[in-house]
């Protein structure tokens, strides 16, 4: 017993020289090296568990070198063997945090993605509702009264819906913006997952698709078209940014290159849709007063319809009679263009650049031209300068009748004297 | 006489402390673990941290009579409290201990550490009193004077 004893006893000590044995600068490597270790693995980490696995090894590597601490606070200074936990603690802290936000936003994306769900389901019943009434041919108050109502309870579920998939879209930009160059495999994965969980394309497919619809059942204002273009523009304005990357990830998706490419069409039909739709009532402006323009649909092709118009107006000068001239010209003028295209659509049209400021002051120029022609000012002027003159001859001659009167009195009172 | 002795030792004693240097003790250099450093090809070792590089051709001559295969080798370092540095290699016999002078440093002592064979994986580690030297199982106390066991 005893001699098993001395013999452990030997052992021990071998041990222990051999543990002794070690480069300090080694224990500092090892150091080091673990703390870097542990710092990727804090950056790598998927989960708030694997976070847990990890706080668990700093703890184990604080018990491991805690013998070398006074060696390490040397080796390392102007660091700390303290300092270096404190460091890892506190990215641990904060990458802990990072996961709660994403837990909680993939939390409020689940509830968004309810919630668009349930707007989208309520747009298609509303949608078939307005098209039922818009079908009877007699309309009675009520019916109106209940399609009005309708119609703005699918504009404002589908603001609200715009809104939610654009809240879905932005946050998977922020994930893009994250990871500013090519995205590695992991990246690509959290992407993908991101996309599945907001439902993302056919979220925005829908969303083009139900304004596209709105469009076509409901008759809107200046104001509704503006606000739709706005929000098509900055809608689009992120899908282009997204877009291009979102193709990136899914080059070797066959079905989900094809969504994307979709999405792109239907934006560009979205965007067709509402050029069309404005033009096309600032064109029935003109109809509904009997001006027959060319069809239009930009800035520029507004501008050629015009002066095209003028110079047929011009050129008919001659042969219409001058009432008409004088007619078409005033309803095209003070009827339509400056009472409702020039303060109404066209601010419109140049906030959503759609039109120039120079293509209005071409309009302007060729309606100059035409007021030129039809009812110049000089005209006018001479008029009223004739008018003006005639009075002034009448005034003077009224009151030089005025003043002969009393003379001839007195002379003949003279004459009856003599 | 006996003034004139009396006073002739007050004046050298004045003489004396006027002439010597200043001096400021104690002083600790010890590095607190050794620094592994690669050759460059121009025979220099640069240490980062403390920030100065030496040329240690010399010491791969007086080791292997060769100072040409020096590139890449790596030279283990260490300063000990009086401000000694201690160097050897993989391979070396000896331990060399140099004191700093101007723009250099100057042979001390060169220990002994075996005459037959060179050394394996040569390690330093400061020490209260000594600096070890440390090869795979084999430990060495070394001072600037020499072997301490």
């Amino acid at each position: 017993m005893e001699k098993k004893f001395i013999y452990s006893v030997w052992l021990l000590f071998i041990i222990s020289n051999f543990c002794f044995a070690q480069s300090d600068l080694e224990k500092v490597e090892k150091f080091n090296a673990r703390i870097q270790q542990i710092e990727s693995s804090i950056k790598n980490a998927s989960s708030l568990e694997q976070l847990s696995i990890i706080a668990e090894n700093i703890n184990k590597a604080k018990n491991d070198f805690v013998a070398e601490k006074e060696l390490i606070d040397k080796a390392i200074y102007p660091e700390s063997f303290n300092s270096s936990f404190e460091k890892l603690e506190r990215a641990l802290e904060i990458r802990k945090g990072d996961f709660t936000q994403i837990t909680e936003l993939t939390t409020q994306v689940g509830t968004l993605k309810d919630k668009v769900s349930e707007l989208s389901q309520e747009n298609q019943n509303l949608l078939s509702q307005i098209r039922v009434l818009n079908i009877k041919s007699a309309k009675d108050a009520q019916t109106i009264a209940s399609l009005q109502k309708l119609v703005a309870q699918l504009k404002s579920n589908i603001q609200q819906r715009d809104q939610l998939v654009r809240g879905i879209v932005d946050s998977l930009l922020a994930e893009f913006v994250k990871y500013p160059t090519t995205l590695n495999e992991n990246e690509k994965q959290n992407i993908f997952g991101k996309v599945e969980a907001g439902n993302l394309f056919y979220n925005i497919e829908r969303t083009i698709a139900d304004n596209v619809q709105f469009m076509k059942v409901t008759q809107l204002t200046p104001e509704d078209l503006g606000e739709m273009k706005k929000q098509y523009q900055d809608f689009n304005k992120v899908w282009r940014q997204i877009g291009p990357k979102l193709a990136e990830v899914y080059l070797n998706k066959r079905d989900k290159a094809a969504q994307i490419a979709n999405i792109d069409a239907m934006f560009n039909e979205w965007n067709f849709r509402l050029n069309d739709e404005m033009w096309g009532q600032v064109n029935k402006l003109f109809r509904e007063k009997k001006i027959a323009l060319l069809p239009f649909s930009s800035g520029e092709q507004f501008v050629k319809t015009v002066k095209s118009f003028v110079d047929d107006e011009l050129k008919n000068y001659e042969v219409k009679s001058k009432a008409e001239a004088e007619n078409t010209y005033f309803t095209f003028t003070d009827s339509v263009y400056f009472k409702t295209v020039e303060p109404v659509w066209i601010p419109i049209l140049i906030e959503n650049k759609m039109m120039t400021e120079a293509n209005k002051d071409s309009i302007d120029a060729q309606i100059a031209r035409w007021k030129n022609k039809v009812a110049p000012p000089s005209k006018i002027n001479w008029v009223y300068v004739g008018g003006g003159a005639v009075i002034v001859l009448l005034m003077i001659a009224y009151f030089l009748k005025g003043r002969k009167k009393p003379q001839n009195n007195f002379a003949s009172q003279k004459e009856e004297e003599l | 006489m006996k003034y004139f002795t009396i006073v002739v030792s007050f004046l050298l004693l004045i003489l004396i402390s006027a002439c010597s240097t200043l001096t400021l003790k104690p002083a600790d250099y010890a590095w607190p673990i050794e620094n592994a450093l690669k050759v460059d090809a121009k025979g220099t070792i640069t240490e980062q941290r403390f920030s100065f590089s030496v040329n240690v051709k010399p010491i791969f001559f007086e080791e292997f009579k060769d100072s040409t295969n020096y590139i890449g080798k790596e030279l283990r370092i260490i300063r000990d409290r009086a401000g000694f540095y201690f160097i050897t290699g993989k391979d070396f016999k000896n331990v060399y201990v140099f004191k700093p002078i101007e723009s250099g440093m100057q042979l001390e002592n060169k220990i002994v550490i075996s005459e037959t064979k060179g050394l394996t994986s040569p390690a330093f580690n400061q020490r209260n009193r000594y600096i070890e030297l440390i090869d795979a199982t084999n430990k060495y106390q070394l001072t600037s004077k020499g072997l301490m066991r």
